[in-house]
Parts: C-alpha cells; sequence; structure tokens
C-alpha cells in the first residue's frame, strides 16, 4: 500500500530535497496544515518571528551570508501582506528568496473570504516570480520551480501561494516525486555568453586607457568574483571603487581600493570618476544615488559594463562594451586577454585628490570610534548588518571591509527596519562569527521586538543603536535643502537598558569615547544577543554629500555650505 | 538609432492569465509609451501571442524585449519597426444611416474595402482592416454618419521576411 501523503507533508519534504536548514515564519489560518505537519520533518528548523516583515528581512539576510535561497512562512491576508516589505527589500538587492503563503481554500478565492488577499497581484511588481498552487498534484514541482528560478541568472524573491485545501488534500507518494523540477519551459535566467570579440574590444579599451577605474557592485559578491576582481585590478593597476553593495568586494587595504562613490561618497572617489577616461563596471546597476546627475556622469569616460542580466546595460549609462554574463566568468575572460600595465601616476593624482575628510562631529561620540573599536575587538572578523539612514553611510565607510561579503545592507530599497532581523538570519547562516546589527534609533524601533525572537531561539546578535534623538538622515536633508525645519524627524527614544532587562539581555549605554572598547567587549564574551546603545551627536551630519539631482562633481562637504 | 516611431513588441507567450498579466504589468511598471496590446491563440497548443505597439526608440523597445524575456512563461520575444513589417488591426463600427444615407454609407464602405456585416435597420455595423492610419481615416469618413459605438481590435504585426525568432521557432509564428 502506497503511502498517502498531505500536500502540507508533500512540501516539507520538498523543502529537504532543496536542503532547506531554517523557515522564518509565523503561522495562521490558512498556513495551519502546513504547521500541523511541520514537527514531523525535525531537520526543518522553524524559527518563529514577532512580524512577519522580519521573516522576510531574516529569510534575505540569510541568503545573503550564505549564498543559498532564504525561506519565510506566513499565512494569508495580513501575513502575506506583513511579508511585502521584505520580499521588496530582497528583489531590489538581488536576493534568492521563497516565500510560502497559505491561502483560502480554492472554493473561496475570489469571493474576499476571511484573511484573504490577492498576494500574487499585490508581489507581481517585486517577485521574479510567483504562482498559485492550483492542485496537490503540481506542489512538489511548484516548490523545485520556485528554488530553481530564485537562484538562477540574477537572483530574486518567488512566491508560492498554497491554498489551505490543497495542503489538505492527499496524494499518493511516489519515490522520486521530489528529484527535481518537472516543467522544462525554457525560460530566459540561462546566462548567455557575450561573444569573445567583445571580451577583445573590452582588453584593447583597457590598454589603451591612462586613467580606468573598476567599479565593483553587489555582482561581484553574487558571483564570488573576489580573487578575479582583485587579479584584475592588479594586473591593469585599476583603482577600484566598491558600491554600497558591493562593499567587502575587495579589501579595503589594498593600494587600490578608493572607496564608496556617489552621493554620500568620498570627495576624490567621486572624483576619480569624473576624471577618469574608462570605467569597468562590475555587476552593477549604475543606480541614481551612485551616478548623481547622469547627464553629467563620467563625460570623459568610456564604460565597459560586466553584467548578468542584458536590460541593464545601457539603461542608466551609455555603454560602449557590454559584456553580458556571471561576473566569475567575465573577468576570468578578460583576464586571459589583458596584458599586464600600470597605471601608478593616475593612481597618485586620484591621491591628489583626497581632502581631509570634515569632522562633522564637534567633540561628542563619533561613529569613527565605534567602528575603529569593533574592528579592534574583532580583529575584523565579524559581519556587520546596517540599516538605513546616517549610521548605515557611517557603517560603510568607517569600517575597513577585508573579508568578502560581510558587509550587508538594504540598498536598492533603503528598507529602515531591515538590520535587526536580517541580522538574525545572518547569524544562523555565520555561526562562527560575530554579527553586529547597527542599527540608528529610528530603524532600531521598527522592528525591535525581534529581540524576542533571538531570546527564545538563542541566535546571538549584537545589537548596536546609534542614538541620535533624530531621524538623523531626513533631519539632514531637512538642514540642507528644507531651511532646518526639523518636521516630524526628532524621535523619543525608550530607555533601551531597561528594554533589554526587559528581554533579559545584557544591555549597556555608552556616552563617552572611553566606555567604547569595555562595552564592546562586554557584549562580545556574552554567549547571546546583547545591546549597545550609543549616544552620539544629536546633528552630525554625513558628508561629504551629493545634492539630489546634481552631479558628482558638486559635493557639499561642511555645514557652512547653503542650498 | 534613437529616433522614435511605432514599434511592434511581439511576445509568445503561456496562454494562461496570470502569466499575460505577468507581461503586461511589466510594460506598465516600465512605463512603455503603448498604443494599442493584443492577444490571441497561436497555432501552438497553449502560446499565445502578444502584440504591443508603442511609439518609442530603438534602446527603449529592446530594452522591453530583454525585461519580458525574463517573464516566467515568456517563449519568446521580438521588437521591430513597424515599417519594417505588417501591421494590421481590425475595427467594428455600428453606425446609423436610415432611409436616403443608406447608399451613401455603402459608397463609403466600398471606398475603404469595408464591409457590412450586420444590417439591422436601425444599426448597421462595418468591419474595416487595415493599419492604424487606414482604421482611423475610415472612421473619420464614417463620421459623416451618426457613430453609434466602435470597437478595435488593437494591433497584430509580422516583420516582414525570415526573421530571427520565425527561423528558431517556426511553428510558434
Amino acid at each position: 500500500m502506497a503511502e498517502q501523503l498531505t500536500g502540507a507533508q508533500i512540501l516539507c519534504r520538498a523543502l529537504l530535497r532543496e536542503k532547506v536548514e531554517v523557515l522564518w515564519g509565523y503561522p495562521g489560518g490558512a498556513i495551519m496544515p502546513f504547521y500541523h505537519a511541520l514537527p514531523e520533518h525535525p531537520d526543518l528548523r522553524h524559527v518563529l518571528v514577532r512580524h512577519e516583515q522580519a521573516a522576510a528581512h531574516a529569510a534575505d539576510g540569510y541568503a545573503r551570508a550564505t549564498g543559498r535561497p532564504g525561506v519565510c512562512v506566513a499565512t494569508s491576508g495580513p501575513g502575506a501582506t506583513n511579508l511585502v516589505t521584505g520580499i521588496a527589500t530582497a528583489h531590489m538587492d538581488n536576493t534568492p528568496l521563497v516565500a510560502i503563503t497559505g491561502q483560502v481554500p480554492r472554493a473561496m478565492i475570489g469571493r474576499d473570504a476571511f484573511q484573504e488577499t490577492d498576494i500574487i497581484g499585490i508581489t507581481q511588481p517585486i517577485t521574479k516570480h510567483s504562482r498559485l498552487v492550483e492542485d496537490v498534484e503540481e506542489l512538489a514541482d511548484a516548490v523545485h520551480e520556485a528554488f530553481a528560478v530564485a537562484c538562477e541568472g540574477r537572483p530574486g524573491p518567488v512566491l508560492l501561494d498554497v491554498p489551505k485545501d490543497v495542503q489538505n488534500q492527499k496524494l499518493e507518494w511516489k519515490d522520486g516525486m521530489t528529484e527535481g523540477r518537472k516543467d522544462t519551459t525554457p525560460r530566459h535566467f540561462g546566462v548567455p555568453s557575450s561573444s569573445q570579440f567583445a571580451v577583445v574590444e573590452a582588453a584593447r579599451l583597457i590598454a589603451r586607457a591612462e586613467r580606468p577605474l573598476i567599479m565593483a557592485g553587489h555582482g561581484v559578491i553574487l558571483s564570488g568574483a573576489y580573487a578575479e576582481l582583485r587579479e584584475l585590478a592588479e594586473r591593469t593597476g585599476s583603482p577600484v571603487i566598491t558600491t554600497l553593495l558591493g562593499i567587502s568586494a575587495f579589501p579595503e587595504s589594498h593600494p587600490l581600493h578608493l572607496g564608496m562613490p556617489g552621493m554620500h561618497g568620498e570627495v576624490h572617489v567621486n572624483r576619480a570618476i569624473q576624471q577618469a577616461d574608462l570605467i569597468i563596471g562590475v555587476g552593477l546597476r549604475f543606480d541614481d544615488r551612485v551616478t548623481g546627475n547622469l547627464a553629467a556622469f563620467a563625460r570623459g569616460a568610456k564604460v565597459i559594463h560586466i553584467e548578468l542580466d542584458p536590460s541593464e546595460i545601457g539603461k542608466n549609462v551609455p555603454v560602449t562594451v557590454g559584456l553580458v554574463g556571471d561576473a566569475r566568468a567575465i573577468l576570468r575572460a578578460l583576464l586571459d586577454a589583458v596584458e599586464p600595465r600600470h597605471c601608478d601616476g593616475w593612481r597618485a593624482e586620484i591621491e591628489s585628490f583626497v581632502r581631509p575628510r570634515v569632522e562633522s562631529f564637534k567633540g561628542g561620540l563619533s561613529p569613527d570610534g565605534i567602528l575603529a573599536a569593533l574592528e579592534e575587538c574583532t580583529a575584523g572578523r565579524c559581519t556587520i548588518v546596517s540599516d538605513v539612514g546616517q549610521h548605515q553611510m557611517w557603517v560603510a565607510k568607517l569600517f575597513r571591509y577585508q573579508r568578502p561579503n560581510t558587509h550587508i545592507t538594504s540598498g536598492g530599497l533603503g528598507t529602515m527596519g531591515f538590520a535587526v532581523p536580517a541580522a538574525m538570519g545572518v547569524a544562523l547562516g555565520r555561526p562562527d562569527e560575530p554579527v553586529w546589527a547597527i542599527s540608528g534609533d529610528g530603524g532600531f524601533q521598527m522592528n525591535l521586538q525581534e529581540i524576542a525572537t533571538m531570546v527564545q531561539e538563542r541566535i546571538p546578535v549584537k545589537m548596536a543603536i546609534f542614538n541620535n534623538g533624530y531621524l538623523g538622515m531626513v533631519r539632514q536633508w531637512q538642514q540642507f535643502f528644507h531651511g532646518r525645519r526639523y518636521s516630524a524627524t526628532p524621535i523619543w527614544s525608550p530607555d533601551y537598558v531597561g528594554l533589554a532587562g526587559a528581554y533579559g539581555i545584557p544591555g549597556f549605554r555608552v556616552e563617552r569615547a572611553e566606555q567604547v572598547d569595555g562595552v564592546v567587549r562586554a557584549a562580545l564574551a556574552h554567549d547571546g544577543p546583547a545591546l549597545v546603545e550609543f549616544l552620539i551627536e544629536q546633528e552630525a551630519n554625513v558628508f561629504p554629500m551629493i545634492p539630489p539631482g546634481a552631479s558628482l562633481s558638486e559635493p557639499i562637504e561642511s555645514e557652512a555650505v547653503t542650498v | 538609432m534613437t529616433t522614435t516611431m511605432p514599434r511592434a513588441v511581439t511576445v509568445l507567450l503561456e496562454d494562461r492569465l496570470i502569466t499575460f498579466n505577468r507581461a503586461v504589468g511589466l510594460i506598465r511598471r516600465r512605463n512603455l509609451p503603448v498604443r494599442s496590446i493584443a492577444v490571441g491563440p497561436t497555432v501552438t497548443p497553449g502560446v499565445s501571442r502578444l502584440t504591443i505597439m508603442i511609439q518609442s526608440d530603438e534602446a527603449t523597445a529592446e530594452r522591453a524585449v530583454q525585461q519580458l524575456q525574463k517573464v516566467v512563461g515568456v517563449r519568446a520575444a521580438t521588437a521591430f519597426p513597424a515599417r519594417d513589417g505588417v501591421t494590421r488591426e481590425l475595427a467594428l463600427v455600428k453606425v446609423r444611416a436610415t432611409g436616403d444615407r443608406y447608399g451613401e454609407l455603402l459608397d463609403v464602405v466600398q471606398l475603404y474595402h469595408a464591409s457590412v456585416v450586420d444590417d439591422d435597420p436601425e444599426a448597421t455595423i462595418v468591419e474595416l482592416t487595415g493599419s492604424e492610419a487606414f482604421v482611423l481615416s475610415c472612421i473619420r469618413a464614417l463620421e459623416r454618419f451618426e457613430i453609434l459605438e466602435v470597437a478595435r481590435s488593437g494591433a497584430v504585426a509580422l516583420e516582414a521576411g525570415l526573421t530571427e525568432a520565425g527561423a528558431s521557432a517556426p511553428a510558434n509564428i
């Protein structure tokens, strides 16, 4: 007698077949059959979050840390809609994510049933693919398709909507049922390799360039092209710029490393872009925060764009040679065609652009010291997950990232509240090193409920709050672009040390520079989550800053400027 | 190369509403300058053909093709300037032309190689087929009568000659 399984059981087996280790989720009516089956599969670790948004961010963090798809689970209706911000975050930053949502029974779909939402419709613009599973027969295949689509080519989130009655539907189990995808419909995520002609043309541009620059983005990290990137930089003498999501793709102690470009890039980095005669873009999409005013971006430069997604080539910046493919494979092909050369004069010229960093801090606790202490106390062995705002820029610029993929942040969507839940995913993906979630006082308060998840599940995230009593980045914009009218940016915080106490974890408050080192060490020494509040100067600014819409040649470098 | 002109973006895709929804949703999200959209079956069971007429430069059309090709369920997508192929749309125009004016209507119908496909005493339905410009001029000619209703199909288009899409998947076109 063949084994009869429910859809829920088949779903669990299919997830195991996909080597899923951890699910982030929250139960509810329409996903209850799945939760009923879950305890029969102890190899699927389920982490109960306190809000579904955190489930999506945690799955995203896990995927960014491990390179394997993260999985989140929610019920229909509000459970599903709470995932939306997390799915959109993963979509903008190309994280492989599989979101599984319960749906009302098939017969009730379209009747505005209790907790029914059209989550397929809602998430269509922010998923790579989504599918309503209409029968248990197609469930296993749908799961494998979801994982395949999430990972292949340019990664992204996939949503599977599984009606409750499909989870309860019985099916005779057959060996090999979850072997892999049966659907062989051709898709276009496969990577077309660029012609050898284009590679030779790119090599010729590199040989002729006198002021070449490499701009490395997230694609380098996604394809693990660290060694190839470094070799190209060293062989051609090209200085390397790393975008916000490209940070840690290239060791920051390397003499060819320049820093982050764009809106909050250092003056010499942006000036190098404006002076370059060749830009080799690797795995980036020339986002507006990187380019500033497009019409004035790198006007003297030819552009080689190495990118997995052909629709990105020429989207924002005119490209001289486009090389479509996986960054690592393309860089290898390019290395075979590129002759060794030096650009010492150019590197020295860029050095002459360097300005002393304007210290916006007037003597209070500053992020420099905090990040220096983190670096020293961990000997650089930690992963930093940042939130969104001023602290995000400080974290991006002031820590010297040496090891690949040790800086994780929400770049494209700029999701406040990302750091704390995403860091839980990073921590489970990287159990062997400390993981710091650094937030502002605004972003931290968006998802602080997840401390409870960390405690219940023993997830040892170290949380740092850069507390300046303001929604700092908005306040900074108000200072420069809205006549210092601080509308709705002063923000009250609870007693964070007391809050930590309420959750039963160690909490520390740091007000003076000399306390930083000791507190960081104490937080690291504790075996479990810990919280550190840094009371930083209230009205410090992130400098330099390119005003929105301005070109990279027009930075604001000090308080003295009025716009 | 960057001239803005009428272009056809044609897409072969699974004939499921969700796939159609995805493709059209993408066109909306990317803010394409759409003039018309038409969809219908192909000779391959389970595959539909979607024709989107846009007014754009070549780069915009090519990027739309690349983005459409990423949609799960899309088999093939291509774009070409309307002038490099044949573009046709169909219109049904319901007009009231009674008494003396009926003969006048038949003259217009003949002039435009259109045909009368329904002849209710109170309302005549005229069918016309041609390029967008032809259809528009014919509708304009019918405006001298009382137009009660117009149904236009949106344009379908085929690129002239042996094309790349045709060479690789003849059964689908």
